[in-house]
């Protein structure tokens, strides 16, 4: 007689012996069950269920020394689990956590990028940068030289979800984007998933780019920081309770205003960023742990006496992760965040301050239920408390009435991660998003940029609600042990939009809510996708396919000054878009020589009334062809040879067809929008890093990097002028930015 | 924001590099540009007619000399413009007067064209005032035209700016949409560095009062001058008002004049 085995549950957390850092998506697997195995979550958290017998664990995490655990399960067990790093070489790549995860689980257009791997990497000025290592990825580009603003499969810069710690960031950049704000020494790890993102996630069209601080060593104190030519930085960290909690707290600063003041000609200039990032954990007992993650930065640009500008984030995350039974973990967090710009400009006897700032408050709850081995599944809510207050000018003689906007951001979801057979794995989910503006303000409502009502709503009172179902679907179909096929379609809504007149990421962006006018931006992808691996995991190549349709897309009409106008929506036109394109990654992920090579062929369009006759156009980030050359060299245990090679099709811009003279000055006719290109882009970086054999217990290594190597005049801008010698003829005169940037940088630990 | 952003690659000491280059234009489709303007000094006014050509061609802009121009204001008053020769017409009795809606109308080859136009009320321009700022080690001059914008609301000020007799191909443009019925203190907002103004220059500064639509045109062309972080505004033909798609813009406006030498 068959008789229901009773089962139990394995379950705890993974993390890095040294240190006590919490590594995410280490895998746990069953020796004597092949089939079955989990990948830890967010919080190193993993759970099994088994019917009763003898097994032996194996949890593994590239760059880590694999450990083998026998269990006699009996009855449901928690057992946590310390990888040592110290006996691998060190990993550069971009680094799947199991070899061959790109092959055996069902997401899609996802990258995890460790910091290692950022480390290694040439940027302008030397400072390692997260965000640009991710821009050298098929699928995200850049948007500009020096810029950190970056396009998701044809997306605009704005519809990228950047969470640090779960906290949105609104402005990811320092300096007018040259910097990010993800201070790498305090970063853990960075996610980024193209469109295809779990039901978890939402609230942007085109991607998830969700960075993890580190947590602190919880087994000894240690200092780290760096010395660079324009910025320095230091890190401190440390246990609270030996090896139960740990605190960090890290802080850049750029000082290339300070070299330049020494000049007389910059004596009455001030440029420069801060940053601060701070966490600790608390471990309230086995089962419940605290964490509060905290960000401040902010860039201050002063000329003279009359040009006085600052702008920053601040994000704060309280974390409470639970585990309630072996097969149920709990994330709560209440999350704080603020994003504040400043400028202002004084003329004799005046001044006037733009400042535009968006606040949230913010509740989120996550559960992971392990019902069996075969699936995980994956539910909670989302609250978010937005007051958002767009550019507003103030000062001398003006009052400006422009109130903060007050709105709810709501959603529930669900998902499981279902592993049908050996062979086929599901990731399915259904997010449902509502979005409710609150009162406290009058909005007005237009047809045609004609003003036809006004709609006033009394403090406390709700205004529409848009709703909206978000399936999310990936599946992966293992051909054999070495290849997989992958397919998937999701629907992503964002009800917060940037208004920007500029591509890169400028300060003076101003975010607006949705309103009577604006509705919520719709994306529907559906991507289908092939990998195989090579040589026992050593090379691996995926290719991905998409398309992807955008709703409710937002632009301004002709002559919109968004920085003055009573209310920004009377200059709004509305509509489509549609952005389709193919990404190959190549990486090699063993050996002495590591890194990737990148292809991306795409095409991004809008379509808008009232733009270009109300035909197709290319997008400003429409880009055709972009390669990146990612390579990574260990000559010998002490020095490592790194080098970036990329190449672009030149933006979609449009350049003047025609001329004509009107009140005696030249005026230029066009075409057809975004007609014309930028001339291509291509560059070469390389960098050489020493590092000093340890004595006794500081280590440190030397970095020199060359930015652009061959000196090639990239086009950043085109301008058109009348020839000074022949003014009938009209010149192209391309502006570039960097020619030949040395860098040398200095780290040290101890 | 140019300002700004050439401001902070020279603080970094990283003075970005220009040059000239080639590029292949699309084709250019050749169109009617009317350009007409009325104001409340005595005429006679002017109106001139001419076409497009294409960005690297370099000879004459057509004159379209044979075409039938007509201006008529909404007291009844009208007048057929006479040819000058050039694409160039001009009035000889009608009068610009302030609070009166003009209209051109235009017939060239069968097609008609026409704009309307609005002279807004006289608002005194009472001094031109020079500025100083030093900004890495230069001084930069600002221009501040002082007037008393009117208490009512939605006056538009277009400005035209000759140095040393020589005009100066900006767009400028000033509202009240952020200081209603006060007296102006705002710098006008061009390109500092094309202007390059020095101790002893001369400079001419027109005040036209403008209307709605007049201010749009120019305000248009002033914001895709601005190039901007990453080219800032997409570039367009500005929004005229001039139907039947000829380029251009019609506009009754009233002139005051202040000049001023640099000290």
């Amino acid at each position: 007689m068959l008789r229901a085995q009773s089962k139990y549950t394995i379950s705890g957390t993974v993390k890095q012996r040294s240190s006590g850092e919490t590594l995410i998506g280490a895998s746990v697997t069953v020796i004597e069950k092949p089939t079955v195995g989990v990948i830890t979550n967010s919080y190193g958290f993993y759970s099994l269920s088994l019917p009763k017998g003898n097994y032996t664990l194996l949890v593994s995490y590239v760059g880590y020394k694999q450990e083998l655990i026998p269990v006699e399960l009996t009855s449901n067990v928690m057992i946590g689990v310390d990888l040592s790093d110290e006996v691998v070489l060190e990993e550069v790549v971009v680094s799947s956590k199991r070899n061959d995860e790109n092959l055996t689980t069902a997401t899609m257009g996802t990258e995890v990028l460790d910091i290692q791997t950022a480390a290694k990497i040439p940027v302008v000025f030397g400072e390692k940068d997260l965000v640009k290592t991710i821009q050298l990825l098929p699928g995200v580009k850049s948007s500009g030289e020096g810029s950190n603003g970056f396009s998701v499969r044809g997306g605009a810069t704005d519809q990228n979800l950047i969470l640090l710690d779960e906290a949105p960031v609104y402005n990811a950049s320092h300096l007018l984007g040259i910097f990010s704000t993800f201070n790498s020494d305090a970063i853990k790890d960075a996610t980024i998933i193209k469109g295809n993102s779990p039901a978890q996630f939402g609230g942007r069209l085109s991607s998830v780019l969700d960075v993890k601080m580190r947590e602190g060593n919880n087994n000894k104190y240690r200092v780290s920081g760096g010395i660079g030519l324009i910025s320095s930085r230091l890190t401190v960290e440390g246990p609270i309770q030996k090896e139960k909690s740990s605190f960090i707290i890290s802080g850049r600063r750029t000082y290339a205003d300070l070299f330049a003041r020494l000049s007389s000609d910059f004596k009455d200039i001030q440029l420069y960023f801060y940053d601060l990032n701070a966490k600790g954990n608390l471990a309230i007992n086995s089962k419940n742990k605290l964490y509060f993650s905290g960000y401040f930065g902010k860039d201050v640009l002063d000329v003279s006496n009359f040009l006085g500008s600052n702008w920053g984030n601040v994000t704060g995350t309280l974390r409470w992760n639970s585990i309630l039974s072996s097969k149920l973990f709990s994330n709560t967090s209440f999350i704080y965040s603020d994003y504040d710009f400043n400028v202002s400009f004084k003329t004799e006897g005046s001044e006037v301050n733009y400042n535009s700032n968006i606040k949230d408050v913010n509740l989120k709850q996550d559960f992971s239920l392990y019902p069996n081995s075969r699936n995980t599944i994956q539910f909670g809510f989302n609250v978010i408390h937005h007051t958002i207050t767009p550019t507003k000018a103030e000062g001398t003689d003006i009052v400006s009435d422009k109130k903060g906007r007050k709105a709810l951001e709501n959603a529930v979801y669900v998902s499981n991660s279902y592993e049908a057979s050996d062979r086929v794995k599901l990731d399915y989910g259904l997010r449902f998003s509502f979005y409710s503006i609150l009162g406290g303000d009058t909005y007005h409502v237009y047809q045609g940029n004609a003003l036809t009502q006004s709609i006033t709503l009394a403090e406390g009172g709700v205004g529409k609600t848009y709703y909206n179902w978000e399936p999310r679907l990936s599946m992966n179909y293992m051909l054999n042990s070495t290849a997989s096929l992958k397919a998937g379609y999701a629907r992503n809504t964002q009800n917060l939009h940037l208004m920007s007149n500029s591509t890169g990421g400028s300060p003076t962006d101003q975010w607006i809510g949705n309103s009577y006018n604006i509705k919520p931006e719709v994306a529907d992808q559906v991507s289908l996708g092939i990998s195989r691996n090579f040589k026992d995991n050593a090379y691996e190549l995926n290719a991905e396919t998409y398309y992807k349709t955008m709703r409710n897309q937002i632009d301004f009409r002709d002559g919109a000054d968004i920085n003055t106008v009573p209310d920004i929506e009377s200059e709004l036109l509305f509509g489509k878009g549609r952005a389709y394109g193919l990404e190959v990654l190549w990486k090699k992920k063993e050996g002495k020589l590591t890194g990737w090579i990148g292809y991306t062929l795409s095409k991004t369009e809008r379509k808008i009334d009232g733009i270009n006759n109300g035909r197709w156009y290319n997008a400003k980030q429409d880009r055709t062809h972009d390669v990146s050359v990612v390579a990574v060299y260990e000559l010998s245990p002490q020095w490592t040879l790194s080098g970036t090679f990329i190449y672009t099709t030149g933006n979609a811009v449009t350049f003047p067809t025609g001329k004509y003279v009107l009140n005696d000055m030249v005026v230029y006719q066009y075409g057809n929008r975004n007609a014309d290109r930028m001339p291509a882009t291509h560059r070469l970086d390389l960098s050489v890093t020493y590092e000093r054999p340890a004595r006794r217990k500081y280590q440190s290594s030397w970095s020199f990097g060359l930015y652009n190597v061959y000196g090639r005049q990239n086009p950043y801008s085109i301008s058109f002028e009348e020839n000074k010698h022949n003014p009938q003829k009209i010149d192209a005169v391309q502006s570039s930015l960097f020619r030949w940037v040395p860098s040398v940088t200095y780290n040290f630990k101890f | 924001m140019r300002n700004i952003v050439n401001l902070l690659f020279i603080a970094l000491l990283f003075t970005g590099c220009e040059k000239v280059i080639d590029l292949d234009y699309k084709g250019n489709q050749s169109r009617l540009v009317i350009e007409g303007n009325i104001n409340n000094e005595a005429g006679p006014y002017y109106v001139r007619i001419s076409k497009s050509i294409g960005l690297s061609e370099s000879g004459e802009y057509p004159a379209i000399d044979n075409a039938q121009v007509m201006i008529g204001d909404d007291g009844g008053h009208s007048e057929t413009l006479v040819p000058q020769g050039g694409g160039t017409y001009a009035t000889s009795f009608l009068e610009g007067v302030e609070g009166r809606t003009y209209t051109l109308t235009v017939v060239v080859e069968g097609q008609t064209y026409t704009a309307r136009s609005m002279m807004p009320h006289y608002v005194p321009f009472d001094s031109l005032n020079v500025g100083q700022v030093s900004i890495g080690g230069d001084i930069e001059y600002q221009l501040i035209p002082v007037y008393t914008d009117p208490m009512v609301e939605g006056n538009n000020y277009r400005f035209v700016l000759s140095k040393n007799d020589k005009l100066f191909n900006q767009h400028m443009i000033q509202n009240d949409l952020l200081r209603n019925g006060l007296v102006n203190k705002l710098r006008l907002e061009m390109d500092d560095d094309k202007l390059d103004l020095q101790p002893g220059d001369r400079v001419t500064l027109t005040m036209q009062c403008v209307d709605a639509a007049v201010a749009l045109y120019y305000t248009t062309l002033a914001l895709m001058g601005d190039t901007g972080p990453g080219g800032g505004t997409t570039p367009n033909n500005p929004p005229g008002n001039i139907s039947n798609g000829a380029l251009g813009v019609f506009s009754a406006h009233t002139v005051a004049v202040r000049s001023v030498t640099i000290p």
